[in-house]
């Protein structure tokens, strides 16, 4: 158990292990040749039970075992899940890491730079003495220009950029969290839906037979019922493996395991967004990907003016005491050093700075522009499944229901034929399963569209410092 | 007899007698036997044939009891089949010659009323767009006339000048056709060969001499209104009245139509039908004929479905059919029948006399014609422990099924082959019970009566007078267990269930 929160280990039923089971003893029902027991003798069957075409076994063949778990029965809601993976996804510490890595760059940009201490000998064996000097020198550089104030800002405000990048990280996490929980919601409910649409279908098989025995369909027809049968067994499973896999695909970001389980939760989406315009305006306004961005220009003006004063000397003082072995007295040496900025006067750095920082002006305009673009996609899709989710909800699908109804009614009217129902039983259910899937996506759209368009919440925690010649000398600066 | 046996036979016996005593000493508290009326002189303390009032020829009547071997009052053929009274043949009803024409009686059709105007019977005919209770809780939506689907009895005498004033409130045009008259061209309603159609809001007056007598019917001369309902009786009643008179001169019109389930508009393009009518009503609601015991009786049988023919069957008695829509056919020309196909537009008159007491089916025999919508019978309806109510309960989700088929029937190829677990509301119910003509039935007879069904009651004088005549209640199977206690075999009688179980035929 990786899981931080190990006091909520809670093992749940799938109820697909019971429909498994259901549907076992179901075809048990239809193999064991219960019409052994009837009265009528059997030469008198046109066609006896045992001779028609069996139903298809319950599918075996590959089964994930995982599904299968016997466990208690709880639920998780979508608070819990985030709090747990607030605690242990992998990227927001990673986040958290990177912020700590430009303050100690900023620390580290800061430091004065230490004095030196030499043995200086000079001019051994003049007039075969020790030398004319032998002595200890001091040298000290004085930094000019507030070149290290300058840098320290700079990494301060690379650290302002991780910390927003921090923020955008947590977006990713908290945005593929509720993405996992509405797609694992939504993959329960199909699931709900499947089983029904499996009752339909070994209905209609059932139904199939009956008619067969009033002359009202074919072997061929009873082979139809049958495969009809088979591909709702499929489409089952096929649900509970979408199941398992949001579910998987869930804990995975949460970063620790927890056993599959139910989720708790409203499908149904709340609310209405506002307009594209309003969402484009908050989001440049507000996205932390835009925040970053920003911070970074600021520090790439630092750092324009750090270069700037680059090339200003610093002054460079060097002496000390010794001993003259030549006259035979204590002397002291003393010099003052300044590097004359003739030929490098730093401006290609200069230069390089000024174009990063004009870069990233057009790198903020970029990031709006690329918001733009993924809010359009992420707008029509929520425009769409919300316009499909309300037209399902208020029209097609109490339509569907009423008619049902309605079939039901004349059906107990003796006024239409079982198979009708059947085909709007069918029609209802397979409705309402579009409808989860509808309302999925508005959900996972409006995650998104609230979450700053930010997902992958398993990517590494970006960095605030980009690739480049000045951040790879040996001194940050 | 086992002692068991003779148990049952006494419960039996025992059950008679008291529901017979019940109707007895009900009547009896409201109407003393020294009051006015026909006697009712059944008595709790007697069962068997003895104590039955033996039925009588009213006093002012000077008919026979019985002709030439033939009995008005029991089942019986007669002598020889070259006697005029063979099988009834020529045997008059208790209503003389001189009385005139016996009234026509449509069952659940009105009159069209007429006036004397410049030499004619003037009557007006309203072609207009008509709801009809096929069934208590199912109305449809036809064309009709006059507010009533089929149109009002149009009833006249030989020699008459009619005149019929015809305002279509349809919103298509129309014509009326007089089917079977001889009449001035210019009156015969074709559209377009003989007359402009009549235009919505529009009238055309329709003016001619009845010569003819007999069975007629007008109908609208647009074929897709015919299928929607656009037909009525037209009675020529004869100058000289038909010998032997009958006292009962009942007229059914037979129609087909499909209606969707949920729907109420009928769908005139079908070539299949899934509803049918007598005189707009459906069985059971369609209205049995009653007569007394003894009586003749005539029925004009039309069959005015748009597609199909009906072979028509009475239970209990054979008829002769003395004539068709053309004319009323000599006596030599008479047959007597148990089944006569009626073809479309025609009509078939039969007569016979009421001999044999009982409630007896009159239908048409095509099965599929015997039941108002025909459906599959899979699904719950025939599963065990199972109703669609279970469905309906909810509908979010679905009772799983058992599909274990371990019902006995299942080794039987074709099971099962009955209606079954129809639910009659009980309102419904209510509505086809009450009905004078139908009470003292035997429990549960509407399960039996569908569509293009419905019943002769021949009922003893007394009991006729209690049905039709009183407003005295009769329990259920109260008047069929007293003919079989009169006229039947009480031992080997069995009382109607009472409450109808699920999954019980219909
Ligand atoms: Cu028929």
């Amino acid at each position: 158990m990786k899981c931080k929160h190990s006091r909520i280990r809670k093992l749940l039923t799938l109820a697909l292990s019971a429909s498994a089971s259901m549907a076992s003893a179901q075809q048990a029902h239809f193999s064991d040749g219960s019409a052994r027991s009837m009265t009528m003798p059997a030469d008198r069957r046109v066609l006896p039970e045992s001779e028609l075409p069996p139903l298809p076994e319950v599918p075996t063949g590959f089964f994930d075992s995982g599904l299968s778990e016997t466990a208690n029965q709880s639920s998780y809601t979508l608070d819990y899940l985030l709090q747990l993976a607030a605690a242990n996804n992998p990227t927001i510490r990673q986040a958290r890491r990177q912020i700590s890595g430009e303050t100690a760059k900023a620390l580290q940009a800061g430091l004065y730079p230490n004095p030196i201490l030499m043995y200086v000998g000079e001019k051994i064996n003049s007039d075969g003495s020790a030398g004319e000097f032998q002595g200890f020198e001091i040298q000290q550089r004085f930094v000019t220009a507030n070149k290290l104030q300058l840098s320290r800002l700079k990494y301060r405000q690379r650290a302002q950029v991780a910390e927003h990048l921090a923020i955008a990280q947590q977006y990713r996490v908290s945005n593929d969290i509720q993405k996992h929980f509405y797609q694992t919601l939504a993959a329960s409910e199909r699931l709900d839906m499947r089983r029904e649409l499996l009752k339909t279908a070994e209905d209609t098989s059932v139904t199939a037979r009956e008619l067969y025995n009033q002359g009202q369909t074919t072997l061929p027809g009873i082979r139809r019922a049958n495969i009809d049968l088979q591909q709702h067994r499929l489409d089952l499973l096929n649900a509970e493996n979408e199941f398992a896999e949001a579910f998987r695909k869930l804990t995975a970001v949460i970063g620790c395991d927890i056993s599959l389980g139910y989720i708790d939760g409203n499908l149904r989406p709340q609310r209405a967004l506002p307009t594209f315009d309003a969402v484009y305006a908050e989001l440049i306004d507000n996205s932390p990907e835009v925040l970053a961005a920003r911070a970074k220009l600021a520090a790439d003006h630092t750092a324009v003016r750090r270069e700037s004063v680059q090339w200003v000397p610093d002054i460079v003082v060097q002496g000390g005491p010794g001993y003259n072995f030549s006259n035979y007295d204590p002397v002291y040496n003393a010099s003052v050093r300044l590097e004359l900025p003739i030929y490098d006067r730093n401006q290609g750095t200069i230069l390089q700075a000024r174009n990063d920082l004009a870069r990233q002006r057009e790198e903020i305009r970029r990031i709006e522009l690329l918001l733009r673009e993924r809010l359009a996609m992420a707008y029509r899709t929520y425009a769409t499944s919300l316009q499909h989710a309300t037209e399902y909800e208020g029209v097609i699908i109490p339509e569907r229901q009423r008619a049902y109804e309605e079939l039901l009614q004349s059906y107990k009217e003796n006024r239409v034929d079982w198979p009708e129902i059947l085909d709007a039983q069918t029609a209802l259910f397979t409705a309402r399963l579009q409808q989860i899937d509808q309302f999925r996506d508005v959900r996972i759209q409006e995650t998104l569209i609230d979450g700053f368009l930010l997902e992958g919440g398993l990517m590494a925690a970006e960095s605030s410092t980009p690739p480049g010649h000045i951040d790879s000398v040996p001194k940050p600066r | 007899m086992t002692p068991d046996e003779d148990r049952r036979q006494f419960l039996k016996l025992g059950s008679l007698v008291a529901a017979g005593g019940l109707l007895a000493g009900k009547s009896a508290a409201q109407q003393p036997p020294s009051a006015a009326g026909p006697p009712v002189p059944m008595a709790g303390s007697h069962a068997g044939h003895e104590s039955a009032p033996q039925p009588q020829i009213p006093a002012d009547s000077d008919v026979k009891a019985e002709y030439d071997g033939f009995s008005r009052f029991k089942p019986s053929r007669g002598n020889d089949p070259d006697s005029e009274f063979y099988l009834g043949k020529r045997v008059p009803g208790f209503r003389s010659v001189e009385a005139g024409p016996a009234p026509f009686e449509a069952p659940d059709l009105t009159k069209l009323p007429w006036k004397m105007v410049n030499g004619a019977k003037e009557f007006h005919l309203v072609p207009m767009a008509v709801e009809r209770e096929f069934l208590p809780g199912y109305k449809m939506n036809v064309y009709g006339y006059n507010d009533t689907m089929p149109g009002p009895t149009i009833e006249v005498n030989q020699g008459d000048r009619v005149r019929i004033i015809v305002t279509n409130e349809l919103p298509e045009s129309t014509t009326v056709h007089w089917h079977g008259f001889e009449l001035p061209v210019q009156y015969d309603g074709s559209e377009t060969l003989t007359q402009n159609p009549i235009e919505p809001g529009k009238s055309f007056v329709y003016e001619f001499d009845i010569h003819e007598e007999g069975t007629f019917f007008y109908h609208a001369h647009v074929p897709m209104q015919e299928a929607f309902g656009s037909v009525g009786w037209f009675i020529v009643h004869p100058r000289k009245v038909f010998d032997p008179p009958v006292d009962r001169d009942f007229g059914l019109i037979f129609q087909n139509f499909f209606i969707e389930p949920n729907q109420t508009i009928a769908d005139s393009w079908r070539m299949d039908w899934n509803w049918h009518t007598i005189n707009g009503r459906s069985g059971p609601y369609t209205t049995p004929l009653v007569v007394k015991h003894g009586e003749r009786v005539r029925v004009r049988l039309m069959n005015f479905a748009p597609m199909q023919h009906h072979p028509i069957h009475l239970h209990g008695h054979t008829f002769w059919v003395t004539g068709h829509e053309g004319a009323r056919a000599p006596k030599t020309a008479w047959i007597p029948r148990n089944n006569v196909l009626v073809g479309i537009a025609q009509a078939t008159d039969f007569e016979f006399v009421a001999n044999n007491p009982g409630d007896w089916m009159f239908h048409c025999h095509m099965v599929h014609h015997m039941m108002n919508h025909m459906t599959r019978q899979v699904g719950p309806r025939i599963r065990k422990n199972v109703s669609v109510d279970q469905y309906l309960a909810n509908t979010a989700t679905r009772p799983p099924v058992d599909a274990s088929r371990d019902d006995p029937g299942f080794a039987t190829p074709g099971y099962p082959q009955e209606m079954k677990s129809m639910n009659m509301s009980d309102s419904m119910m209510e509505t086809i019970w009450n009905r004078r003509e139908v009470q003292g039935m035997r429990a549960m007879w509407p399960m039996s009566i569908m569509g293009l069904m419905t019943a002769l009651r021949v009922l003893p004088e007394d009991l006729y007078h209690k049905v039709m005549e009183t407003d005295e209640p009769v329990d259920k199977g109260s008047v069929f267990e007293e003919i079989v206690r009169r006229f039947g075999n009480p031992d080997d009688y069995e009382p109607g269930k009472m409450k109808m179980m699920p999954g019980m035929k219909m």
